[in-house]
């Protein structure tokens, strides 16, 4: 394998255009090296350790990352002891050279000194996604989470201790473009791109890790620990050990598994939103009732079977893609529309009543009457809880309720929700009036309403 | 080494009256640059001083300066006589045509060893300031470093300047053409910090259950103040990216996020925003919007309104920490409020900021405030245009 990213020290008596001349003395490797990976965006923070031999006085370090997507403007070198007899005066990225930086450095040290490297990296990514398996009463469920990472960076990363970064992050530039600069910092006057957030890897490389994701086998030995813990407004996890992820290679690693996790059958029927048919949802709360609660559960996609019987042969359930879930936060995950559980909300009857006239005996207000009834159908052999949400065409209404149905509740000014659970294979009606008021009619509502 | 440098000046030690009309003779000489500044004090322009000792004879003189390659605003080039200011005359200046020259036409009262300093405005090379801030892990302070980027592509090589900026000390500094240096010039270590949640009613979406599988972020940023109590205040911190990182207790580093900060004058803030937190959550609904105290025309139209509206707003802390939330509210228009369950501030006639203190989620779940603002639009004509109110981003069936 060829490491690609290369360091060199040079003796340096001068003249720092004829750096080119100077044959190189050392290459001191990297000790160590750990990768903070982002999710959100194509953005890894690299931070490696080498030792380097300075000599007193003036050395020149050069750092070349050829064929490789690094930040040059991220570059930075600390020196791990001696820190207060090492001055690091300038970095320099030399003339008519590319993908090259030279440290000029003024050293009271004649010896080894270890420094810290650190660089931000395209190329790098990391998703989440999770596989739930429904117990055979589809009452709780065995939650697995993995992280792939993926290498398409151009560099071999060998032994990297492995840090994967859940969150938001603000960036200006992609990382990407960056790395593809003539110029470092670009040339003045230069109009720069118009800096935006970045939410997705650089397409090139998104294909690229699909491209691996159908050719690699997955590989998950012996699964390692991932230590979680919360930074900032970001969660950071640490896998166990070190990872060696080649160039165009990625790896699976599990991040949980837990069994018994209560869910509820949740349905939802709301017709502006997703059409006459019910929409299946799978709902839990990210706490420790639900065996939970540990850390965020970081955005994904969640593939749902269910046990189907005792020989553990399951049966394909639905797909959810997961937005990010802070710990105590309510989980509802969209399996998609579902016909065996069904809502027919029934105009039947429908009126108008309390006319108003103004002087010149035109209409001028009046309330219209409309009278619902609402058959909901559970054919499943499970216990669902549906939620049934409609939407009035007025701020200005009252709401009567009939049959069996329990409280409902008031969403916005012109939402309601109504929620009834059903035993298995059982149906239930519940009937509403909705009245609302026209013209002058809702001013009788405003003042009688407050 | 100075095979690249591109500027020339020759001495034409000339007596000829007849100037106009001959043609013009090459450099003859090739006074050397005795000091040279680059000045980067400004942000849209760099001047360069240079200094060069011209040898002149009493007289008319003519001094040639060309610059092949090197983008001079020709315009803004002057010359200044340093040791006789008063016997040496700049007589005047000609442009030969299609070149990148001119010709000084100097009188000199004697044989003179003349110091001038030429000055021009130089394209095409500058400076550019970043920052690098590491915070530590309970985001108090940060180590806030600044670094200074040269860029020169003006074509011209500067084997040793001194470079000015608009604070602190002139520094000795060589740059060729086409090359990018950096340094650290700002090194200040423990600067306070105030982290900053923000809430925008007008800017971000009401209701996160209506986008399906988003997270409605809620915008952080960090806020530096550049006085002497945070260690600053000698200068304004000029505007350039800013990256910022956290210690992460394991001796390494995260990245938190990167802004561009603008400049910030002496006793101001810097606010740099460094991504969001999905750990807060805002749903904000309207509850109520009536029309109310209508006034009609003799027709019976409403031609003048009041407006009765309730909005209330959740405020979810899933975060183990503590945190203030700055929420922003907009009410357009003549408005009083009614009744409202936190303080705010009026920011303007239209804008109510409220600071909301929220604890840290608990094992029994989030922190959760609810603010409930009940308030009346006042004397709205019929024929306006609808005001605001709603949520800025279309949330499914709206």
């Amino acid at each position: 394998m060829k490491r690609r990213i290369l360091l060199s020290i040079i003796s340096l008596m001068a003249c720092v255009t004829a750096f080119a001349k100077v044959d190189l003395t050392t290459l001191p490797t990297r000790d160590t090296v750990q990768l903070t990976i982002y999710n959100s965006t194509d953005l890894t923070l690299v931070r490696e350790s080498r030792a380097l031999t300075l000599k007193t006085g003036a050395n020149a370090l050069q750092f070349s990352w050829e064929n490789t997507l690094i930040d040059p403007t991220s570059l930075e070198m600390l020196p791990k002891a001696h820190a207060d007899r090492i001055e690091i005066a300038e970095l320099v990225y030399p003339p008519r050279v590319k993908n090259l930086g030279l440290w000029n450095i003024q050293s009271q040290v004649n010896g080894p000194v270890p420094v810290q490297i650190t660089y931000l990296t395209s190329g790098l990514s990391w998703r989440a996604f999770y596989m739930g398996t429904l117990a055979q009463d589809e009452k709780t469920m065995r939650l697995q989470a993995y992280v792939r990472v993926a290498n398409s960076s151009g560099e071999d990363y060998e032994n990297a201790q492995v840090r994967l970064i859940v969150g938001q992050v603000h960036l200006l530039d992609q990382i990407a473009e960056l790395a593809g600069r003539q110029y470092p910092y670009g040339r003045p006057g230069e109009v720069a791109p118009p800096g935006q957030p970045m939410s997705a890897p650089a397409p090139a490389v998104r294909e690229q890790v699909a491209e691996l994701a159908t050719r690699l086998e997955d590989f998950a030995a012996k699964p390692k620990e991932i230590v979680k813990e919360g930074l900032s407004e970001y969660f950071l996890y640490t896998i166990e050990g070190t990872e060696t992820i080649p160039h165009g290679w990625s790896k699976r690693l599990q991040s949980f598994d837990i069994d018994g996790v209560p869910v509820v059958n949740l349905y939802k029927f709301e017709e502006e939103r997703y059409g006459s048919n019910v929409s299946r949802f799978l709902s839990f709360t990210n706490d420790q009732a639900h065996q939970l609660g540990q850390t965020p559960l970081p955005d994904g996609s969640l593939t749902v079977y269910r046990s189907a019987d005792e020989q553990k042969h399951l049966s394909y359930e639905g797909q959810s893609s997961f937005k990010y879930i802070p710990v105590n936060e309510e989980v509802e995950l969209d399996l998609g529309p579902v016909a065996d559980v069904v809502v027919e909300p029934n105009l039947i009857e429908t009126r108008t009543d309390n006319y108003r006239f103004d002087n010149d005996r035109n209409i001028s207000g009046w309330d219209e009457i409309q009278v619902f009834a609402v058959h909901v159908r559970n054919t499943r052999d499970v216990p669902v809880k549906v939620e049934i949400t409609r939407n009035f065409p007025s701020p200005y209404w009252d709401l009567a309720r009939n049959g069996d149905v329990g409280a409902f509740e008031k969403v916005d000014l012109d939402t309601v929700t109504f929620t009834v659970e059903l035993p298995p294979r059982s149906k239930q009606s519940f009937g509403y009036t909705l009245t609302t008021y026209q013209g002058v009619r809702a001013e009788d509502w405003s003042k009688t309403a407050r | 080494m100075n095979t690249e440098r591109r500027t020339l000046i020759g001495l034409l030690a000339l007596l000829c009256a007849a100037a106009v009309t001959e043609a013009r003779i090459k450099l003859v000489a090739l006074p050397e640059r005795a000091a040279t500044v680059i000045r980067l004090d400004n942000p849209n322009a760099t001047l360069i001083e240079e200094e060069r000792v011209l040898t002149l004879q009493k007289g008319l003189n003519k001094v040639d300066f060309s610059w092949k390659g090197v983008q001079i605003d020709e315009d803004s080039i002057r010359l200044q006589m340093l040791d006789h200011p008063a016997e040496v005359t700049l007589l005047s200046v000609s442009y030969p045509p299609g070149e990148a020259a001119l010709v000084w036409e100097i009188n000199s009262a004697g044989d003179f060893a003349e110091k001038v300093r030429i000055s021009y405005l130089l394209r095409n090379i500058d400076r550019l300031i970043t920052y690098k801030a590491v915070a530590n892990k309970p985001e108090t302070l940060v180590d806030l470093k600044s670094y200074l980027i040269l860029r020169n592509f003006s074509g011209e090589d500067f084997a040793k300047a001194r470079v000015l900026l608009d604070y602190g000390a002139a520094f000795e500094q060589g740059i060729n053409h086409e090359e990018t240096k950096q340094m650290l010039f700002v090194n200040e270590p423990n600067v306070p910090i105030r982290k900053v949640w923000k809430f925008d009613a007008a800017l971000l979406p009401w209701d996160p259950e209506q986008l399906n599988n988003q997270n409605v972020g809620i915008p952080v940023s960090y806020e530096i103040a550049n006085n002497q109590k945070a260690g600053l205040g000698e200068f304004a911190l000029w505007g350039g990216k800013a990256r910022l990182f956290q210690q992460d207790g394991h001796g390494g580093t995260i990245f938190l996020g990167e802004d561009n900060a603008a400049l910030v004058p002496v006793g101001e803030k810097m606010e740099l925003y460094i991504g969001d937190s999905r750990d807060i959550v805002v749903t904000q609904r309207k509850m109520r919007d009536a029309q109310v105290n209508l006034r009609k025309n003799n027709s019976g139209q409403v031609v003048l309104y009041d407006t009765d509206e309730l909005i209330t707003a959740k405020i979810e802390n899933f975060k183990d920490s503590p945190a203030v939330l700055t929420m922003v509210q907009h009410i357009p228009g003549q408005w009083d409020m009614e009744q409202c369950n936190f303080k705010y501030t009026k920011k303007d006639a239209y804008t109510l900021q409220f600071e909301i203190e929220l604890p840290a989620r608990t094992e029994k779940g989030p922190a959760v405030k609810e603010l409930t603002m009940h308030y009346h639009r006042r004397n709205v004509r019929s024929d306006a245009p609808p005001a605001p109110g709603s949520p800025p981003m279309p949330l499914g069936r709206r």
